[in-house]
């Protein structure tokens, strides 16, 4: 047996499974979604519809799709700005203030991470109860009961709620990996610039940020990601999209077009509208905070 | 003087930053911790104030849980699939990514950036698809063998998650492949040993810290899913955290609390105690690849 | 249980089960007798009532009718077992399913005019009796939408169990403060302002899935079946007429006396959190339907707590008064293979045998009398036509589905809106029109 033929034998058998898997559970999945689209299907009878884009014209005029995609874009924005903001400033100074129980502070912070989202639901509807629910309680202690809110029930802090569970359950995540990027940077940077008379703030703004820069570009476009699917995976196990559609997000929304409302096509149609819309906010992000690189 | 009150003003920086900290840390322990002290309450004392302590061990809930909610047969179920799940994607990712990291061949382009690709696919677009592409399986070989076995499967249930997993873990493993020196792997194969021999034998020992974070990250995620499980398995073989959602809005059954914080507790539990065995490795984990999905 | 709702959406997956749940009753491995035998193939869901039942009326069925060997299909998700063998040609001869399951099976079915006409059956004698089947039967219950779906006067549905909904409360307690029950909604809000001097609310709710049963009950008492039939139709303008008006602005006001964390809790994981507010004497009437008393029978409660069920008040002093009732269906594929014993076997489920062994597990089917025999609070709950109620029975007409319309979302989730003050009356009202005016053009 010759070398080459044994290598491609070798190439061969080593790729070809992981392309058979891949074919068959995602990308084949993905064209049907792209292709189902453009039918009008209840999702189990035999008679699908071709519509061409009819299902996109819809879209545009069904005001349930605009909220929920409102409700996507708040909880993005939201969430993404909040656990970023905290990630970076928290791993900054447990990183650079050298803070005593370091350890003990990440190893806590990282848990929500861990956490099923099924159980993260189930421990946020404890705290959201408004009756006997954790943080309503907790301001009736301080006797802050001016606090006390319907976090779930008031359709106008409802989705905030959820981002909260969100927060909450992001935030160790990336700043443990933020933290890992500060620590590579060398400490000489920061003594130079002490010496030139720079306080943390400039530090900050001029060493720690700029360096780690690349890293907050990367870990935003799958924050994004990460947040429409999980904001799904929540909301699923924990509202429902209610009250009254007050916390339906795209996906929950696609859910319950395709299932409950027998149209199937039309879920479809969401989902590609959702597939684009992350992409175009994906390039627009990279666009947005492309800078020169520092390099160290 | 006045380097005086600038200590002070460090102090009270410090202090400042131990509150936000600790605020923080508190936040995340309590709830945890309350949902365990929840799970030995009795049913009754749920209807008091949430911060009371427990009367007592009431561990009748996890007997509860495992019998008459089943949890024990799910935990059973969610072992299994998690298990077959990462040996699967081991076994299929590993050498896929040792092939990109190292060769170039005809296609290896397109491939890796397929697998990049994937690295954008959300599970939960594809998961309906997914689904009626197994229940036409299914009819399909209803119709010529009388039975199908591709729904309500837990193996196919794993086959699936190790698939969806394939994008991020080949990332990962063929960064880290990419990082190891050459040079061992040609001295192997100088020396007379297959491609085959070399990759199994030199080069996946030489990857294990990766492995390790492979394994990790995907335990987790495995063990936490519920989507694709509940979409595929729709009869009784269901795994904890779809057990646990029946459960949170169990139906005709009666309102049942302690149970189901107990499968909650059940549910958290093997994936609190990895953590706190393996802290460490996950957090380095991290960083090799930077990011999951 | 049509509130058993399963999982958050999810659940509305069509799936097969590799083994369908079959229990054989007859043997096979008789003489030569079995090629005369015809086997019927019944199907049915096998719901809070258990699968006992259905295997002893099959073994009386075989025991009357020697010539007829069952195969018994039962299972919890019926239409994941038998909709792939349906698709494969396999036609069950008869189905118990309901309407208004989350799968949809059998409004697919009425949408693609696959089930057979049954009028005839309840013209026939009851199987081993010399009785009609229709003489049987409560009336009216044959003559709605739920079994009469193209509203042509053709039945393609017979009713099976039956289950009365109306509003739940606390006997006891309105014994314990010498409140009456309102029979009118003038009362009911005299009785709320009452409750709220004494910080208990009028009116909670547990999801607003629960206002199906309730809506549809008001507007029975708001404009009788006529037009409740023109509005379960999408007659064009008729939720904007004077009679659904006087509906929607009963809601409205019921909306301000409800309890205040109803809204945070209605949903499917918390709400039990709702019923235990009638329980503790927080509020004082709930809609819901029999099966509560099961759901909530562990929880904790007031000292004394009873249960109670009214139908709601009458619109005007003497107006009717209306208990809405759920029933599950039986009826017959178009395509089974054996229709005539399937209809045989339709008669018989009246019988009086076959009657008490569903009656031993809870499951009412509409016969004339059947309360008398019923013990506990299920006879007060099935005695409640008894004391003057009238039953609504049915619901939306059959249509095609229209892309991100939904009847349910516009008439029963914007309830949420109402009651947490986010959408006006009016503002529900038109969405319910203009939602009607999108699914008249897609009626079957």
């Amino acid at each position: 047996m010759s070398k080459t033929l044994e290598k491609r034998i070798f190439i061969f058998v080593c790729t070809v499974p992981a392309l058979i898997l891949l074919a068959i559970f995602m990308i084949v999945p993905t064209v049907e979604v792209f292709r189902m689209s453009l039918y009008k299907w209840g999702g189990f009878s035999n008679n699908k519809v071709f519509v061409g884009l009819d299902n996109f014209k819809i879209l545009w005029g069904d005001i349930n799709f605009i909220r929920s995609l409102q409700n996507s874009i708040v909880l993005i924005v939201f969430v993404t700005l909040i656990t970023m903001v905290l990630a970076i400033l928290f791993a900054t100074l447990l990183t650079r203030e050298k803070m005593k129980g370091n350890g003990f502070f990440r190893i806590i912070f990282y848990i929500p991470n861990i956490l099923s989202i099924v159980v993260i639901a189930g421990i946020f509807s404890a705290v959201y109860d408004p009756a006997t629910g954790l943080l309503n309680n907790l301001f009736a202690l301080f006797n802050l009961d001016h606090l006390q809110k319907m976090w779930l029930g008031d359709q106008k802090i409802a989705i905030y709620s959820i981002g909260g569970a969100l927060i909450w359950q992001a935030i160790g995540y990336y700043m443990v990996m933020y933290m890992a990027s500060i620590a590579n940077i060398p400490e000489s940077f920061y003594e130079a610039s002490a010496l030139e008379g720079a306080g943390r703030i400039r530090q900050f703004f001029s060493i720690t940020l700029p360096l780690i820069w690349n890293n907050i570009r990367t870990t935003l476009t799958f924050f994004i990601i990460s947040t429409i699917n999980l904001s799904f995976l929540l909301v699923q196990a924990m509202t429902g999209g209610g009250p009254d559609g007050a916390t339906e997000v795209f996906l929950s929304y696609m859910y319950k077009q395709a299932y409950t409302n027998s149209s199937y096509g039309y879920g479809m149609a969401i989902g590609v509208v959702i597939f684009l819309f992350s992409f175009a906010l994906s390039a627009i992000i990279s666009r947005i905070t492309n800078r020169d690189v520092l390099e160290y | 003087m006045k380097k005086q009150t600038g200590m002070n003003a460090e102090k009270v920086y410090r202090l400042f930053i131990y509150v936000a900290l600790i605020t923080l840390s508190v936040s995340i322990i309590v709830p945890v911790a309350w949902v365990f002290l929840a799970s030995v309450k009795q049913n009754k004392e749920f209807y008091g104030s949430p911060w009371a302590v427990p009367e007592g061990f009431y561990f009748q809930n996890f007997i509860d849980a495992f019998q008459k909610a089943n949890m024990g047969t799910y935990m059973l179920n969610s072992m299994m699939v998690t298990a077959l799940a990462l040996l699967i994607l081991l076994v299929v990712a590993l050498p896929a990514a040792y092939v990109l990291a190292r060769y170039t061949f005809r296609g290896s382009k397109l491939m890796n950036s397929l697998f990049k690709a994937g690295l954008f696919i959300n599970v939960n677009y594809i998961v309906v698809p997914i689904f009626l592409m197994l229940l036409g399986g299914d009819t399909f070989l209803q119709d010529q063998f009388g039975g199908g076995f591709l729904l309500d499967n837990l193996f196919v249930l794993a086959v699936v998650y190790a698939a969806t997993a394939l994008p991020f873990t080949v990332y990962l493993l063929s960064s880290y492949f990419q990082t190891l020196p050459s040079t061992y792997e040609e001295a192997a194969l100088v020396d007379g040993a297959g491609y085959f021999k070399t990759m199994i034998r030199i080069m996946i020992p030489m990857a294990r810290p990766s492995i390790v974070a492979v394994i990790l990250f995907n335990f987790l995620a495995f063990w936490n899913e519920y989507i694709i499980a509940l979409t595929l398995i729709p009869g009784p073989n269901k795994t904890l955290p779809v057990g646990l959602m029946n459960l949170m809005a169990a139906q005709k059954s009666a309102a049942n609390y302690g149970q189901m914080y107990a499968g909650m507790v059940l549910v958290m539990l093997p994936t609190l105690i990895l953590y706190i065995i393996v802290q460490k490795k996950l957090t380095q984990g991290m960083t090799l690849g930077g990011l999951k999905d | 249980m049509k509130k058993k709702v399963l999982l958050a959406g999810m659940s509305a997956l069509l799936s097969l089960s590799l083994i369908a749940c079959q229990s054989n009753s007859a043997s096979n491995t008789e003489d030569g007798k079995d090629s005369k035998k015809q086997t019927l193939h019944v199907a049915a869901l096998e719901s809070a009532y258990g699968k006992d039942m259905w295997t002893k009326v099959i073994d009386a069925y075989e025991e009357a009718n020697p010539n007829v060997n069952v195969k018994l299909t039962a299972d919890k998700n019926l239409e994941e077992v038998i909709s792939p063998n349906m698709k494969a040609g396999n036609y069950p001869d008869v189905v118990l399913l309901a309407t208004g399951r989350k799968l949809a099976l059998t409004e697919t079915l009425i949408k693609d005019k696959a089930l057979e006409d049954i009028t005839d059956v309840f013209n026939k004698n009851v199987y081993g009796e010399d009785v009609k089947v229709k003489d049987k039967l409560v009336p009216g219950f044959t003559d709605t939408l739920a079994t009469n779906p193209y509203n042509d006067g053709k039945t393609y549905m017979a009713p099976m169990f039956y289950s009365p909904t109306g509003l739940f409360y606390n006997a006891a307690l309105l014994k314990e403060k010498g409140w009456e029950v309102p029979k009118t909604w003038d009362e009911m809000w005299a009785l709320g302002d009452k409750a709220k001097a004494e910080g208990i609310s009028l009116f909670t709710y547990p999801t607003t899935g629960y206002f199906d049963a309730f809506l549809y009950s008001l507007l029975l008492e708001a404009g009788g079946s006529d037009f409740y039939n023109k509005a379960m139709t999408y007659k064009d303008g008729i939720w904007e007429s004077k009679e659904a008006t006087k509906a929607f602005d009963i809601v409205g006001k019921l909306a301000k006396y409800t309890e205040p964390t109803t809204v945070a809790n209605a949903n499917d994981k918390d709400y039990k959190k709702n019923q235990q507010l009638i329980l503790d004497n927080k509020a004082l009437f709930m809609p819901n339907g029999t099966w509560v008393v099961g759901e909530m029978k562990d929880a904790p409660r007031a000292d004394g707590f009873e249960w109670g069920m009214t139908a709601l008040p009458a619109i005007e002093d003497s107006g009717d008064r209306y208990a809405f009732t759920f029933f599950e269906q039986m009826w017959i594929p178009a395509q089974a293979k054996n229709k005539d014993a399937a209809k045989d076997f339709l008669t018989f489920v009246y019988s009086d045998k076959a009657a008490a062994i569903f009656a031993e597990a809870d499951a009412i089917q509409p016969i004339e009398g059947i309360s008398k025999n019923l013990s506990g609070d299920n006879q007060l709950f099935y005695s409640i036509y008894d004391n003057g109620a009238k039953a609504g029975m049915g619901g939306f007409a059959a249509t095609e589905s229209v892309e991100g319309v939904s009847m349910a979302d516009a008439l029963f989730r914007t309830i949420d809106s109402i009651v947490s003050g986010d959408k006006t009356v009016k503002e529900w009202q038109d969405a319910v029109e203009k939602a009607s005016d999108k699914l008249r053009a897609a009626l079957k």
